[in-house]
Parts: C-alpha cells; sequence; structure tokens
C-alpha cells in the first residue's frame, strides 16, 4: 500500500480483477441503460437500446477473451503459477462464463414490460 | 529451516514479565475496560450467541403458534412483532456480529500479530453492539418492537401505515449498529493488510484470512446503501420527506433497491466468513492440504463481486423490467459457479485425506449437506417464472433457513468445536455432540423440509394462522416439532459449553494437529515472539516453529517500547516495515459506545434532553480517546531480531491509521453515491425535472460555495506543510471558516430557491444531499479546533502527525463531496432535457 514498499500492491490487484471489473462494468451499463429507458424521463419507444447492449456485449467478450488469453500460461506451469496469476486467469474464464450467460436475455427480450 | 532464527535463546532474565505486565487483563469490573482482541472477541461472540438464543427463542413462539390452524397463542399484532424481530436481531445481532465476532478474537493469532491495529476501535463496536442491541431487544417487552418485517418495506413502514415509536427503533437501531459493523470491518482489513507475521505473504496468508478480508471489503460497500436507506426512511417519517411516497414523487421501490443492495451482499457476508473457516478445518480434519486453494482463494473473490449484482432477484414480483430481471436472474446462476468452486475443493480435500471423525467432521458433513440443498433451490428461485410462483411463500422461508442455517450456523457450531479447546484447553464431549449434531441435524431438517412443501401448497410467509382445510395442518406440526428438537441440541450444546468452559485450564498444544498459527501457545500478548513464517501450512512445514517460538527465538520477543506493540509488515510480501504501537486498556470507548447507543435510543424515544446529553458523552468520549492516541515514544526505532531494526510508527501514506481513514472515506463517499442515487432515481421518475414548483438555487452561489471549499482544502494543505509553525492552528481555523462560509451559502441558495422538501420527493433528495453535506461541516467544526488546539498543546510533530494528515484527508473528502452535490442536483435536470 505504501510506494516506498515497491510491492505494487494497487497494480497487482488491479491486474488480477480487471476481468471482474469488465462484468461488473458490462452488468452496471446494461442494467442501468435498461433501467433508464424504461422510466417516465428516459422512456425509448421500443424499449431498451438493444444494440447499444449487444456492442457492449461483444466488447466486453472480447476484452475477457483476451485476458484469458493472456492468462493462459498458468495451465501450462500450473504448479509454477503465482496466486496473482491464477486468480486473473480464473476471474477472466468466471467473467466470460458470466458475461455470455448475462447476455442471452438481450436475445430473447424486448420491451419494457 | 537453515538460516538462523532471529532472536538468541535463551531470553534474558525479566523480558517475559516486562511483556506480561504491559498486556495484562485487569481483573474484576476493571475488565469491562479491556481492549484486547482475546477478551473482546469472547464478549463479543458471547454476546452474538446471546441474541442466536433469544433469536431462537422467537423463532420457537412462530412455531408454536404456528403448529395448529386457527391458533390464538400470539394476537396478529403480537405476531407480527415476534417474527420481525426474529428475522433482524437474526441477521444484524447475531449472523453479522458473530462472523466479525470470531474474526477478532482469531485473527490476529491466526495472522501471528499480537493484537488488533485499533484495539481501542474494536472495544467501541463491540459496547456499542451490546448496549444499543439489547436496549433493542427489550422493546418487545414494551409492545414497542418493529412489525413491519425485517426488511421494514415501505409504505407499510411509512407514518401512514405505523404511526408507532415500532419503526423508529428498528431504523435508528439498526443505523447504528451497522455503523459498528462497519468499524469492524475497517479494523479487519487493516489488521489482515498490515499485521501478517513476517513472511506470510498474501499467497501464504490462511484461505479464512482471505475470506475475512473480502467479506470486510463487502460490507465498507454493501453496507452504506442500508444506511442510506435507513437515513431516508427516518427522515420521511421524522420530516414527511416523501422519498417513499408515490402521490408526492416518491417511490416504494426505491427503498427495496437501497435495502437489497445491501441485503444480497449481506448473506455473503454472512456465508463467506463461514466457508473461510470450512476451508480451514476440512484440510485439519482431512490431514492434508487444501485442494485448489487459489481456486478457493479467488471464487471467495469472485463471490464478492458477482454478489453486488443480484440484489434485484429479491424483486423480481416488484414489476422491475424483463430485461432487466433477466441480467439479475442470470447473475443469480452465474455466482452458483464459484461456490461450487469451494464446495468441490472441500469434497476433494475430504476425499484425498484421512478424515479424523470428530465432532467438526459432522458439523461440516451437516453443512455441505444442507447448504447444497439451499443452494440449488436458491438457483430455482433465481428462474424468473419459478419465482413469481413461490415469492413470499414458505418455500423462500425453507430456502433461506437452508442457505442460512446450513451455509452460517452448521459451521459456526463446527468452529466452536474447533476452536473452544483454544479458550481454556478442553475439548467439548465428543459423546454429546453426537447427540447435539443428530438432534440440530434432524431437528433442522424435519422444522424446514416440510417448508418447501407448504410454500408449494400455497401458504404465504408472515400469517399470524390458517384455515384448517387446507392441507396445511399436518406439514405445520411436523416443522414445529423439528424446530423444538432443533432447539433441544442448542440447548444440549449450551450445557456442554459452559461445563467445559468452567474447567481447570490445561495447556491448549495443538489438539486436531492443524497447520495454522492461532495453534502456537498464546496470552494475552498473544505469542511469545512474532513467528517468522515460510509456508502457507506453517504448524505442518516449520515442525519446530510452535517450540521456537514459545521460547522467544522469533521476531519482538519483548516489549520495545515499553508499551503495547505487534510489528506492521507490508500488504502483498508481509516483510517488516515498522513497530506498531498500541494503545493499552481504557473506560472512553465503552463510555463513547454506551452514549452513541443512549443517543439513537433515546432520539427515537423522543427523549430529547437525555439523548442529547448522552451524544455530548459519545463526541466527549471519542475525543477524549483520540486525544491519548498519535503520541511519540521515546525511541525512535528498535531491533526486533534477525537483524531487522524498525522504525518506531510510520506517517502518511506508510501508516495504518492513514489507510484506515481512507477506507472510512470510501464507507463515506458509498453513503453519499447511495443518496445520490436515490435523487437521480425520484428524478428519473419525473417528465420535468426540477418538477414544477420547484427550483435550484442560482448557479452563481454553486460556484461561490465551491469555491470556498476549496480555498478551505488549501489552506488546510498548507497546515500540513506548516508542522511545527505557529501559524498552523490558524490556519485550520481559517479553513474551517472557509467551510463554515460555503455551506452557509448553500442554505442562502436553497432558501432563495424555496425548496420545500415535503412537498415532493425531488426537493427531499436534494435536501438530503445538502444535509449530509451539512453534516460534513459540522464534523469539521469539531475536528478544526481540535487540529488548532493539538498544535497550541505541542502534539503534532513530524514523528506524531497522523492527526494532521487524517483530518486533512476528511478535510479535502469534504470539499470533493461538496462539489459533488453541488454538481450532481444541477446536471441530472441538464440530462433529462
Amino acid at each position: 500500500m505504501n510506494r516506498n514498499a515497491s510491492e505494487h500492491f494497487f497494480r497487482r490487484l488491479l491486474r488480477a480483477i480487471l476481468p471482474l471489473l469488465v462484468w461488473l462494468l458490462h452488468f452496471i451499463f446494461c442494467y442501468g441503460l435498461a433501467a433508464a429507458q424504461c422510466t417516465p424521463a428516459g422512456m425509448r419507444p421500443g424499449g431498451p437500446d438493444r444494440t447499444a447492449m449487444g456492442v457492449a456485449t461483444v466488447v466486453a467478450l472480447a476484452v475477457l477473451a483476451w485476458l484469458a488469453w493472456r492468462g493462459r500460461g498458468v495451465l501450462a506451469r500450473p504448479g509454477r503459477a503465482g496466486l496473482w496469476e491464477w486468480a486473473a486467469f480464473l476471474f477472466a474464464a468466471l467473467s466470460l462464463v458470466a458475461v455470455s450467460w448475462s447476455s442471452v436475455g438481450i436475445l430473447l427480450v424486448d420491451g419494457c414490460a | 529451516m537453515n538460516t538462523p532464527l532471529p532472536n538468541p535463546v535463551p531470553r534474558p532474565a525479566g523480558e517475559l514479565e516486562r511483556l506480561e505486565a504491559v498486556w495484562r487483563t485487569r481483573r474484576g469490573w476493571r475488565f469491562l475496560s479491556s481492549v484486547n482482541n482475546s477478551n473482546i472477541g469472547l464478549l463479543y461472540i458471547g454476546t452474538a450467541l446471546l441474541f442466536f438464543v433469544l433469536a431462537g427463542i422467537l423463532g420457537l413462539l412462530i412455531r408454536t403458534q404456528l403448529a395448529v390452524p386457527e391458533n390464538s397463542f400470539l394476537s396478529a399484532g403480537t405476531y407480527n412483532q415476534v417474527f420481525t424481530m426474529h428475522g433482524t436481531v437474526m441477521m444484524f445481532l447475531f449472523a453479522i456480529p458473530v462472523v466479525e465476532a470470531i474474526a477478532v478474537y482469531l485473527l490476529p493469532n491466526m495472522l501471528g500479530a499480537r493484537d488488533l491495529p485499533f484495539p481501542r476501535l474494536s472495544a467501541y463496536a463491540y459496547w456499542a453492539y451490546a448496549i444499543g442491541g439489547l436496549a433493542f431487544f427489550c422493546t418487545l417487552f414494551a409492545g414497542l418492537a418493529p412489525d413491519g418485517g425485517w426488511f421494514m418495506y415501505p409504505p407499510l413502514t411509512g407514518t401512514k401505515y405505523s404511526p408507532g415509536l415500532n419503526a423508529d427503533f428498528w431504523l435508528l437501531g439498526i443505523g447504528f449498529i451497522e455503523i459498528s459493523a462497519i468499524a469492524g470491518a475497517i479494523e479487519l482489513i487493516i489488521g489482515i493488510l498490515f499485521t501478517r507475521a513476517p513472511g506470510m505473504t498474501l499467497g501464504r496468508m490462511p484461505v479464512y484470512a482471505w475470506a475475512m478480508l473480502v467479506v470486510a471489503v463487502m460490507i465498507v460497500f454493501a453496507f452504506p446503501a442500508v444506511i442510506a436507506g435507513t437515513a431516508l426512511l427516518e427522515l420521511e417519517r421524522a420530516f414527511d420527506w416523501p422519498f417513499f411516497i408515490a402521490e408526492r414523487g416518491g417511490d416504494p421501490l426505491l427503498w427495496q433497491h437501497l435495502f437489497w443492495f445491501f441485503g444480497h451482499p449481506e448473506v455473503y457476508i454472512i456465508f463467506l466468513p463461514a466457508a473461510g473457516m470450512v476451508s480451514t478445518m476440512v484440510p485439519t480434519i482431512a490431514g492434508t492440504s487444501l485442494v485448489g486453494r487459489r481456486a478457493v482463494i479467488a471464487a471467495l473473490v469472485g463471490v464478492g463481486v458477482f454478489s453486488f449484482g443480484l440484489w434485484a432477484h429479491h424483486m423480481f414480483t416488484a414489476g422491475l423490467g424483463v430485461l432487466e430481471m433477466s441480467f439479475v436472474s442470470a447473475a443469480s446462476m452465474a455466482v452458483a459457479v464459484p461456490t461450487a468452486i469451494q464446495v468441490f475443493a472441500w469434497i476433494c480435500t475430504l476425499w484425498k485425506g484421512k478424515v479424523q471423525r470428530g465432532a467438526p467432521a459432522l458439523f461440516l458433513l451437516g453443512f455441505m449437506f444442507i447448504f447444497v440443498l439451499g443452494g440449488l433451490t436458491g438457483v430455482m428461485v433465481a428462474v424468473i417464472p419459478f419465482d413469481w410462483q413461490v415469492h413470499d411463500t414458505y418455500f423462500i422461508v425453507a430456502h433461506f433457513h437452508y442457505v442460512l442455517i446450513g451455509g452460517m450456523v452448521f459451521p459456526v457450531f463446527a468452529a466452536m468445536y474447533y476452536w473452544i479447546p483454544l479458550i481454556n484447553g478442553n475439548r467439548l464431549s465428543e459423546r454429546w455432540a453426537k447427540w447435539v449434531f443428530w438432534l440440530m441435524f434432524g431437528g433442522f431438517n424435519l422444522a424446514f423440509f416440510p417448508m418447501h412443501i407448504t410454500g408449494l401448497l400455497g401458504m404465504p410467509r408472515r400469517v399470524y394462522t390458517y384455515a384448517p382445510d387446507l392441507g396445511w395442518n399436518g406439514l405445520n406440526l411436523l416443522s414445529t416439532v423439528g424446530a423444538f428438537v432443533f432447539a433441544l441440541g442448542v440447548v444440549l450444546f449450551a450445557f456442554d459449553a459452559m461445563r467445559t468452559l468452567k474447567r481447570r485450564t490445561q495447556p491448549v498444544g495443538n489438539p486436531w494437529n492443524a497447520s495454522t498459527l492461532e495453534w502456537l501457545t498464546s496470552e494475552d500478548y498473544g505469542n511469545r515472539s512474532i513467528p517468522r513464517v515460510a509456508s502457507s501450512n506453517p504448524l505442518w512445514d516449520q515442525p519446530a516453529l510452535a517450540r521456537e517460538v514459545d521460547e522467544g527465538a522469533h521476531y519482538l520477543p519483548q516489549t520495545a517500547t515499553g508499551k503495547r506493540e505487534t510489528m506492521a509488515t507490508s500488504p502483498v510480501g508481509a516483510a517488516p516495515r515498522y513497530l506498531l504501537v498500541l494503545p493499552g486498556d481504557s473506560w472512553l470507548p465503552l463510555l463513547a459506545a454506551a452514549g452513541t447507543a443512549g443517543f439513537f435510543l433515546l432520539l427515537t424515544m423522543k427523549l430529547n434532553l437525555l439523548a442529547t446529553i448522552c451524544g455530548i458523552t459519545a463526541v466527549l468520549g471519542t475525543i477524549a480517546w483520540l486525544w491519548q492516541s498519535d503520541r511519540g515514544v521515546e525511541q525512535t526505532s528498535v531491533d526486533v531480531g534477525g537483524g531487522i531494526v524498525l522504525p518506531v510508527g510510520a506517517t502518511g501514506t506508510a501508516s495504518h491509521s492513514w489507510w484506515a481513514t481512507i477506507i472510512m472515506l470510501v464507507v463515506d463517499a458509498s453513503i453519499f453515491a447511495s443518496f445520490a442515487f436515490a435523487y437521480l432515481h425520484v428524478s428519473m421518475r419525473l417528465q420535468v425535472c426540477p418538477p414544477p414548483g420547484s427550483s435550484l438555487p442560482p448557479v452563481e452561489l454553486a460556484w461561490l460555495s465551491a469555491a470556498l471549499l476549496v480555498a478551505g482544502s488549501v489552506l488546510i494543505w498548507l497546515a500540513t506543510h506548516s508542522l511545527g509553525k505557529r501559524r498552523m492552528p490558524w490556519l485550520a481555523l481559517a479553513a474551517l471558516a472557509c467551510a463554515l462560509a460555503s455551506f452557509g451559502v448553500d442554505l442562502h441558495g436553497l432558501r432563495a430557491a424555496d425548496l420545500a422538501p415535503s412537498e415532493s420527493a425531488w426537493g427531499a433528495a436534494v435536501a438530503t444531499l445538502a444535509s449530509y453535506q451539512g453534516l460534513h461541516i459540522v464534523l469539521l467544526t469539531i475536528l478544526g479546533p481540535y487540529l488548532a488546539l493539538r498544535g497550541w498543546q505541542g502534539h503534532l510533530t513530524a514523528r506524531s502527525r497522523a492527526t494532521l494528515d487524517n483530518i486533512a484527508l476528511v478535510w479535502h473528502y469534504t470539499t470533493l463531496q461538496g462539489i459533488a452535490w453541488l454538481s450532481a442536483v444541477r446536471l441530472v435536470p441538464l440530462l433529462m432535457e
């Protein structure tokens, strides 16, 4: 936590949890957009903008796939990889599943009902 | 280990005696002034268990009432109070406190620290909880207990339908218990990241500590939502600010969003510590290291993050959009993946090792069986159409009791069987344990499994009785019998525990052959010396460690400054950084806590004079406590052994108190964000913003207010660079003048805009943001003169400047928050144009 400690705590932490943050941002964007476009103030004819959500999903999945690809090394050397590397890879895999799964709704559901 | 041990043995004569004298627990009534984590931890655990029993008795009252149809054992009104208090006490006074309490007791020993970094804060958190919680429980005896259900939905809990004080007791009582939980969370985060034994890297840290770290961070982000929610509902009840009244632009769903944004992570806040305990106990009883340890740690973090996307699955019948619900439904199912990773890791570990049969193993197996069933029904209710069918029925009651009792109560009982020997060296009876387990396990399933069926047959939760011809009679009677059988198991456990704790103290040893550091010999001062750790299973991989530590051959076998102290290490690699001097026992945290609890409870009863006296006591007690802190000691550096010479204390970003302040401000910012969300939510429901008849203050005044805040911050920044100079106190006072002037401008602007908070939810939301800023200005009004006084008294020096640095942080935060609220109230109408 101390910049003098040269441990780069926050940098390492951010690198490890980046996939979870991507999931979180994707969730907030999609939920927030759907909620806002179904209120009296932001009502959109035809329901929430599923194209924008679709684009956000493709971007999120691409980033997560890249993060998982970048961290694939832990599979080649499972015994030697550190906690941070393992966490980054697992989070990427978990977030890929979570974002793909959450996005099924975008394909199937429309309107504000 | 080939490297020489840090300190030579035998240790010099008198060294141990000095260490003991500094840490000795006072006897008799003075014990209550103790702040040591072992003492506070035991009091905390005991009080939490007391609330478990009390809320359990309420549960039995519920089951007695429902045993037969058309029962008149409890009236409808009393039943409402009983089920509300059962849920509230179980969740807020048992479940959250007990997991924090166990952590307060266990963590320092498990991490190789002598105590937590803020012992007086632990004592304050405990006493506020104990005094306030007991007084809150007593409202039941006066018929004043809350009766709107543990999640207190408005409009039922608004003044129209709940005109009495009952709801107010919930809102104010729970409010400060949450503050106590947050204080505990800050303590745990700093303790885990700053006071681990040298060599205990994050990778080697016990999984339980990981679980508590994740949970503490979750508390920091989840609890502010409910603090904000309770504040809004209390403002509505006290001043008629209509946040949740639809006719005046409010929205009852706003409460549900705020409550469940806390309420769902809360389920994991309760479960993850239990999961951490399980991950600590399972390797011991299997006699082998945890399978997939890194995956389990990652899963804990994953569950912690995903749990923030699940809140709205409690609101599937509230009329949210289908698309929003589909996201939440998917997230609710996705969280099963990291949870399953943990369950499979435990099964694999048990499979791989040779299981020591005994009480902990029984309760752990019981936990897995019940929790997995609860998890599976959880996935069922995450499916929206199924939830629509069973929402608010006994199916849900069955589901969450399987998750909570299975996921938390059984692991906590396993933990008590496992860790009680730490208290006086005696184990609980294995023979009785079998009875306790089978009564609890059998009784639990008998009580709650039939509820799945009663729910599917359509029995709604919270009804105080039912007609005899609905087909629910037999199932309800079975549930009641099961509840009493379960209770019998708990009573048997309580007798055994009392019997065991009365036995003569024996050497603790390592009765389960565990691998973690809490099984090193521990006294009031913790371990004789602070161990050097080289593995994630130190007691297995370093067989001589226990003896070496007891001999004083590891770090800091003495009190180097004549005060209580522990070693601060770096957050990732646990490299020694500085000597952290700890405060000693004191009555002040108890006094401040009693004042805090008294203030909230007496205010609820409208006893304003007494409440004010209590409030002043709390403030003065806290100031007196802080006044004693941040004092320099004679030594500038100490030799802790192994050629390591550490500075005494640290300043700025190297200091633990600086980071604790940052975390406190993150909590603060989250509360502010919740208020800002409330403002956004009510604004988005408008066709025109501001609503007709309302307006915002002139923009020039906002610029002036922001400029004054910035000027105050600049002055405080100058004060931090004027340490030891005569101008420093005056700079603090000038900064205060700027802050006060800024808020004066805000008030003038609001008056000019003729904002009437009781006329519309929008006006109330703006007034709330302004009031929260006002609260910070009040805080600065205390902090500014306090800082000046310390400067004049010579209590700010280059080595003890935490007061100055930390107050500066609060000051800059207030400036940022002021600019944020002034911008937010203007930006939203602009965006909506």
